[in-house]
Order: C-alpha cells, then structure tokens, then sequence
C-alpha cells in the first residue's frame, strides 16, 4: 500500500522520489538504469524525405510507393514523411512576417500532413493508415494487423519550440523521425533521400563532394560536415539515446535500395552508434 | 542514365537550402505575440500539495488582478509525479514515456485549479487551445494550462537519469518566449533562488539576483528552477527574466504582478 505523509505542509506519497527536487543532480543520478525496455524493437522506422521525394511528384513517389507495399509483406515497418519544399516556403513567410519561433514550429507539421495524405491514398489498399498522435498507443494495432502506419516527422513542440542562435526551429523532421524510433525502442532508422548516402558537403552544390560510406556517431560528433543530409540536433540526442543502433541514408531514386536496406544491406551510408576503435 | 526526375520546388529565401545550421543571413525581426500576457507557475509539490492552506490565498490575490491583468496560470506537477517517475525507473521505461505520463498530474492539477476558479472566469485549456488565449483575455477569463509543454514522447533521452528535461518549469519559460513576455514568474514556497535545497540544508543561502550564465557556472547541485530552463535563457529573444516567489507569503504575487522584485530574480545574460 502507498503511504501519504503530510509532516511539512505537503502531502507526499511515500516514493524513491518523495520531497526530493527533480533538478537535484544527485536525485537524477538515481534515476540512472544500466537497461532501458524497448517498446517496440524489432520494428524499423523508414523516413521519406520531403524534399527528396515527395517533391519531385508521381515519377518518384509511385515506385517508392510499390516498393513499399510488396517490402512491407517482409517487413514490419513505420513510414515517417517529411514537408520538403512547403515548409521552407512557409518559414520563409514566417519569417519575412517576424513571427515568433514557436509560431514557424507550429506551422510547418501541417504540409507533413498533405505529404501523409498523398502516401496514403496511394498505399491505402495496401493497408496504410495515418496515425494521428492521440493514437500512439494503436501503432502495435496497426503492425500486428499487417497494416502500413504512416506519421508525420517533425515533433509537436509547436509553440514550444526552445529558443536557438537563429530563427529555424531546431527540432525538424529528422530528429523527430529520431525521437520517434527512440522512445520506441527501435533499433534502425532508414533515411530515404535522393542521394547516394551522406555526403562531406553538399552534392548538389559541390561535384567534387565525397559520399562518405560509413561512419560511427563518435566520429561524426567528432568532425561534423558543415552542409548535412540529416538535422544537427539528430546527432545531440543519439549521443544521449539508447536504443537505435544504425541509422542508413539510402537513395530512393534507385528502385530496390530500401528494400535491400531493410534487408539489412549495407547499401548508402551506415552509420552506427558506437565509437571508432583505435 | 535515366534523366533525373525534377523537384518542383517553390522559391522562397529557403528554397534549395538545408534547414540544418543557423542561417544567421536570415532577415528576421520577430513580432511579440501578447507582450502583456503575465505568465505565471503554480508550483505542484511547493504550493498544490499543500492543499487549501495553501492554494486558497493565492487563488484570491489572482481573482484580485484579473481585472488588470491578462494572466496565463500554469500548474506543476507535483508528489503524484514523482511516484510516476519512481516507477517509471524501476520499469526502466524511456524517458519520452516519463515525459508522457508526468504530463497527467500537471493537467489534473489545471483542472482543479479551473474548478476552484470557475465562478472567477476561470477556464481549463490544452496546449492547442493556445490561440484562442486572445478570446479568453477578452472575455475576462483565466486560461489555465498545464506547466509541461506537449512534447510527451518526443522529449529528448537525458544525458544522466530518465527524468524529463523539460518539465512544467520549461513549458512556462516557452509559454512566456513564444507570447512575447518580458518575465515568467513562479510561484513556490520558498523566498526565491537558494545555492542547495533549503529544505534539507538550512545554511543554504539565498540569491537574489543572478544572470543565467552565471549561476550555471556556480554549478550548483540543485536549483529552484530546471535547468534547461537556465540553457535556454542567454538565447530568449522576449523572456528575459525568471522570478522565483514565495506565494505562502501573503502579497507577494501582488507585488509581483505589479512589477516588484521580490523574491529572487534570474536574468538573461
């Protein structure tokens, strides 16, 4: 039976945590396990990329769409969209307005949510289905039922969104797609962009740019490519995750690749969680 | 090779660059969304554990400024969340989950204090009714909100522990950032901002004014305030101040509410 203790004024329940202050360094010290359960771990998170897909229209999105209903028979999997070139032309807008950081963090999930819509009447007689946020606890549901959820990436911190240097939301798609597979407990994300993996600058803009084919979080943390496929903030909070493994950048120009992803090829660029020896 | 299929891009400043960076090229003069907007946190474990002794004056010197002033009350969580966070550890759930569940007590602790305040004008609100507080403020209402910003199972993994970094004392902080407003203001039981815990150390000494970056570099075991809180607010662009008030004190949310700096101030800097 719980215990209530009122001896200072408070009424406490009797708890590892009772009277203590949440900030206390030591008080979270003890809230330090050597495990974390994971909820959901054989389940991967597979991101198409807003910008890298979506935007290029049907003659990109269909084969991407047929490779993902006859790999899903295979494979149990979330598809996570992004905004692409909406949501730069809203922030853009939000910008010039001068509207508050928070306020572009709450725009820019909506033209996620057009992308979603676009996929799912693709994917619906395959079994997609949008997963609204209130409904997280049905994506077990959704799997076990053979059905294809799909969500939006960037995370609700809306008009929440902390203060940075500059005016762009920190939190974007890539690390809510993170965030996503993390509380979960999955062990892999699949990025699918345009491009043949994770460059040291921008392919677009530099010819010369060199397609860097694996590499380890330790490494990259350690020396960062100014121009990145994938958020900055991805990487801050894998240092401080515990359960995704491997994150692949694959291109999804190139029919197959996700599939030989998901059957854990090493195609694109891996990148892995652990520290480089030596 | 097969030509390769065109984006259809918009033009915009954005348009064909990563929004990974700081773009500090950007032309940006923000706008204040309600600069006027008082925002203010009803500590869980400091103020609505302790029940009606407590939480009764208080209510009655915020009825008493209603008419003047346009006020956001948010609510912590509290004693219920630190059991849920206690077996939460010994499940070994993740962080996110903590940050879910922690979010049940600060709303049930809104909604008690919507309760008590009703016959005021007092109106219960979930983070998506945000954009609607103008309509409240012109009826004459209270918004009251939940303290935790709805982040749930995205909130980040801690560097150390599984206790959510952003908890109600963040989620008043942004609330404050994101309308415009100059100070966030949270009510507690203590005088203000103490170097430990004084409830368990009584030499702890009590700051009365200090910058953000400078009582980070004290590095202090414990805090009044989480300390995210403390990260974020040399970057604020509108919320430059945190006041830290003891609401057991009779008048002291009063003089608050007026602009007085009683208790313990923490700035931006």
């Amino acid at each position: 039976m719980s215990k209530l203790v009122a001896d200072d004024g408070r009424t406490h329940i009797v708890s590892p945590l009772m009277r203590e202050s949440l900030v206390d360094r030591r008080v979270i010290k003890k809230t330090q396990t050597e495990n974390e359960l994971a909820i959901l771990p054989d389940v991967t998170l597979v991101s198409l990329g807003g910008h890298s897909i979506f935007d290029r229209g049907k003659a990109a999105i269909l084969p991407i769409a047929e490779e993902i209903a006859e790999v899903r028979k295979r494979h149990k999997f979330v598809v996570a969209v992004g905004g692409g070139t909406r949501v730069r032309h809203t922030m853009s807008v939000a910008l010039d307005l001068g509207l508050p950081m928070g306020g572009i963090a709450q725009l820019v999930g909506a033209m996620e949510e057009a992308n979603a819509v676009f996929l799912n009447a693709l994917l619906a007689k395959h079994g997609s289905i949008v997963m609204q946020r209130e409904h997280f606890w049905e994506l077990p549901l959704y799997l076990e039922s053979g059905m294809l959820p799909l969500v939006i990436s960037v995370p609700p911190y809306h008009f929440w969104e902390p203060p940075t240097d500059g005016p762009i939301p920190a939190h974007g798609s890539d690390f809510g797609v993170f965030i996503h597979a993390e509380v979960l407990g999955m062990k892999r994300i699949i990025f699918v962009k345009d491009e043949d993996g994770l460059y040291d600058r921008d392919p677009k803009k530099h010819p010369d740019a060199k397609l860097i084919k694996s590499s380890t979080l330790g490494d990259l943390l350690g020396n960062m490519p100014p121009e990145l496929i994938l958020d900055h903030t991805l990487f801050g909070a894998w240092r401080d995750a515990r359960h995704v493994e491997r994150i692949q950048i694959v291109n999804g120009l190139k029919p197959g690749e996700l599939s030989r992803a998901l059957a854990g090829e090493d195609v694109g660029t891996v990148l892995t969680k652990e520290v480089a020896r030596g | 090779m097969a030509e390769p299929i065109e984006r259809k891009s918009l033009e915009s400043s954005l348009s064909g660059s990563p929004l990974t960076g700081t773009h500090y090229d950007l032309q940006y003069s923000p706008e204040a969304m309600m600069p006027d907007v008082k925002v203010l946190k009803i500590g869980g474990q400091s103020v609505l554990d302790r029940g009606r002794a407590a939480v009764f004056p208080i209510l009655d010197e915020i009825v008493k400024a209603k008419d003047s002033t346009q006020m956001l009350l948010c609510t912590g969580g509290g004693t219920r969340a630190r059991h849920i966070y206690s077996i939460a550890t010994e499940l070994e759930l993740p962080t996110g989950l903590l940050a879910s569940l922690g979010g049940y007590v600060a709303r049930q602790n809104a909604r008690m204090v919507q309760m008590l305040l009703a016959k005021h004008g007092g109106i219960y609100i979930m983070n998506d009714d945000f954009e609607k507080l103008p309509l409240y403020f012109k009826l004459g209402c209270i918004p009251i909100m939940t303290g935790m910003p709805p982040f749930g199972y995205w909130e980040k993994p801690s560097p150390e522990g599984r206790i959510p970094q952003h908890r109600t004392d963040a989620g008043v902080f942004l609330s404050a950032e994101v309308l415009g407003a100059k100070r966030a203001i949270f009510i507690k039981d203590e005088d203000g901002l103490y170097d430990d815990d004084p409830k368990k150390n009584k030499s702890a000494k009590l700051i009365r004014e200090i910058s953000a970056k400078d009582l980070l570099a004290r590095d202090l075991p414990d805090l009044a305030v989480e300390r995210i809180v403390l990260e974020y607010l040399p970057r604020a662009r509108y919320c430059h101040e945190l006041q830290i008030i003891n609401g057991l004190v009779p008048g002291n949310l009063t003089r608050a509410l007026a602009g007085e700096n009683v208790g313990s101030i923490i700035y931006k800097g």
